[in-house]
């Protein structure tokens, strides 16, 4: 046997295990440390899963990085799940819809400048907080979903914009921080996320 | 913030990446979003219960001491956001206080009232005398000479020459002193033990009485002293001595007037020599002028 196929599986087993204890991290980070100003908490996995969308579809191979990007939101929403008592794969499908739906859009349409992910995060912060309400609520969303919408999903997803450009350009300063602008467009090298 | 974007405009989709062009994406999306549903599924089916409950009670205590450190967080920059408001808070608060001890104060000098009082009732019941009582304001302010400012004046009905007495533990009401000038609301009162207060008093002795002349010492290196008493009175240590209230009885316009007789002063402490005439003792003031935080004024003696 191949010596250099077994490293590769450990590597990847690895490396995907580095990537369920970050996520778990980061969701524990969103439901204990995170403030929730009038009940509402910022979701901090959300914007992040949705500006890897957005950054891994301007990176090489952005099919590859598109693909890490929903296995975060998979991760994360799962680690979500387990350490805030909602329905174990609510929170995971939430982020997956609302990653796929911004997915599709962004790579369809030419947006520039800061107004992407801000724009990416409403859509998709609406789309994330529509699918757990008609995981929770089914029955409120269907009878009342203007009230609910208001009450719920707006200031949430606004709570989510304050987050938006900081988590963005941190992300994009670690995927393209230490490399020069040439090699942005390059496919040689990897990412660092 | 502006700069930085005006010199590195973001370009996610410049025209030579590589578009992702494949369904794989979604493909995966598709295949974790089942997983997910199934996941959803199982743990409404209740299966997934257990596996969360383990995981729940592990991450339990960290979990924990996050949010405790969040709320710290939150806690301090709430109290940096509404110093103000807690500013205000303290100033209301502190005043609160203030009343509150001012209450307090005024129910322990209603306590101490109380126990004036009643010493009062006990005194008017033994003596034929009408009382007001007065608290102490001022004590003697210097040596030279022996006076009490009290919180009673003209208006209480006090007057020059009344008598003002005083009591102690274990010892009988007696007298302080002699009221010497008089304001709507306060008095000055010259105490007995000055050298400049004589009162007639009387030797209490063998069913019978001798009168004589009581002088305050205090500047003289004693107290009080006896004097102008028959040499001929067989004067032993611990003889009562008391007010004759003679100006009194005599109704004469004098500074003493008002003194009525009975009025305990002391017992004799030491004999001392006497002359060819008169013979002399020092006595034992059954009240210490200086100790009295509370008098009374004999107002009348019961007629």
């Amino acid at each position: 046997m191949d010596s250099a196929q077994p490293r590769r599986l450990e590597e990847h087993l690895t490396y995907e295990l580095l990537l369920v204890l970050a996520m778990a991290a980061l969701a524990l980070v969103q439901v204990t440390l995170l403030p929730n100003p009038l009940g509402f908490s910022p979701a901090l996995l959300l914007v992040l899963v949705i500006c890897r969308v957005l950054l891994a579809i301007g990176l090489p191979y952005p099919d590859k990085e598109v693909a890490v990007a929903f296995r975060w939101a998979f991760y994360g929403g799962v680690a979500l799940d387990l350490f805030s008592a909602s329905p174990i794969g609510s929170h995971a499908l939430a982020l997956l819809v609302a990653a796929t739906i911004v997915f599709a859009i962004a790579r369809t349409f030419r947006v520039e400048g800061p107004l992407l992910p801000l724009v990416s995060v409403l859509v998709g912060g609406v789309a994330y907080e529509l699918c757990l309400a008609l995981v929770y609520n089914p029955a409120v969303i269907m009878h009342d979903w203007p009230t609910y919408t208001l009450v719920v999903v707006v200031p949430s997803v606004l709570l989510s914009l304050i987050l938006t450009l900081p988590l963005f350009f941190a992300l994009r300063w670690l995927a393209y921080g230490r490399r020069s602008p040439a090699n942005d467009t390059g496919r040689s090298g990897t990412p660092y996320l | 913030m502006r700069d930085y974007l005006d010199t590195r405009p973001i370009k996610l989709r410049a025209e030579h990446l590589s578009l992702p062009t494949s369904r794989r994406p979604f493909v995966l999306a598709l295949l974790l979003g089942l997983i997910a549903g199934s996941l959803l599924f199982l743990d409404r089916q209740g299966l997934l219960a257990p596996a969360r409950t383990v995981f729940q009670e592990t991450i339990s205590p960290v979990a924990q001491r996050l949010t405790r450190l969040r709320d710290s967080a939150a806690d301090f920059w709430a109290g940096i956001q509404h110093i103000h408001h807690l500013r205000e808070e303290n100033a209301y608060l502190r005043e609160q206080i203030g009343d509150l001890r001012a209450d307090l104060i005024a129910r322990e000098r209603v306590l101490v009232e109380n126990t004036w009082l009643r010493q009062q009732l006990s005194i008017q019941s033994r003596q034929p005398w009408e009382l007001v009582g007065a608290e102490v304001v001022v004590n003697s302010p210097d040596a030279g000479r022996r006076v009490m400012t009290i919180a009673c004046g003209y208006e209480e009905g006090v007057r020059v020459g009344m008598a003002v007495i005083g009591q102690t533990d274990m010892e009988p009401a007696a007298l302080v002193g002699i009221v010497e000038e008089v304001a709507p609301h306060t008095a000055k009162v010259l105490l007995m033990t000055d050298s400049g207060c004589q009162v007639s008093a009387r030797v209490l002795h063998d069913g019978t009485s001798t009168l004589g002349l009581v002088q305050g010492q205090w500047q003289l290196g004693s107290r009080l002293r006896l004097e102008q008493l028959d040499r001929e009175i067989p004067l032993t240590i611990g003889q009562v001595v008391v007010t004759a209230g003679l100006t009194s009885v005599l109704m004469l316009p004098l500074p003493m007037s008002y003194v009525p007789d009975g009025i305990p002063i002391g017992t004799i402490e030491t004999l001392l020599e006497s002359d060819d005439l008169t013979q002399f003792a020092e006595l034992r003031p059954y009240v210490d002028p200086d100790q009295v935080r509370y008098v009374w004024i004999v107002l009348n003696h019961g007629d």
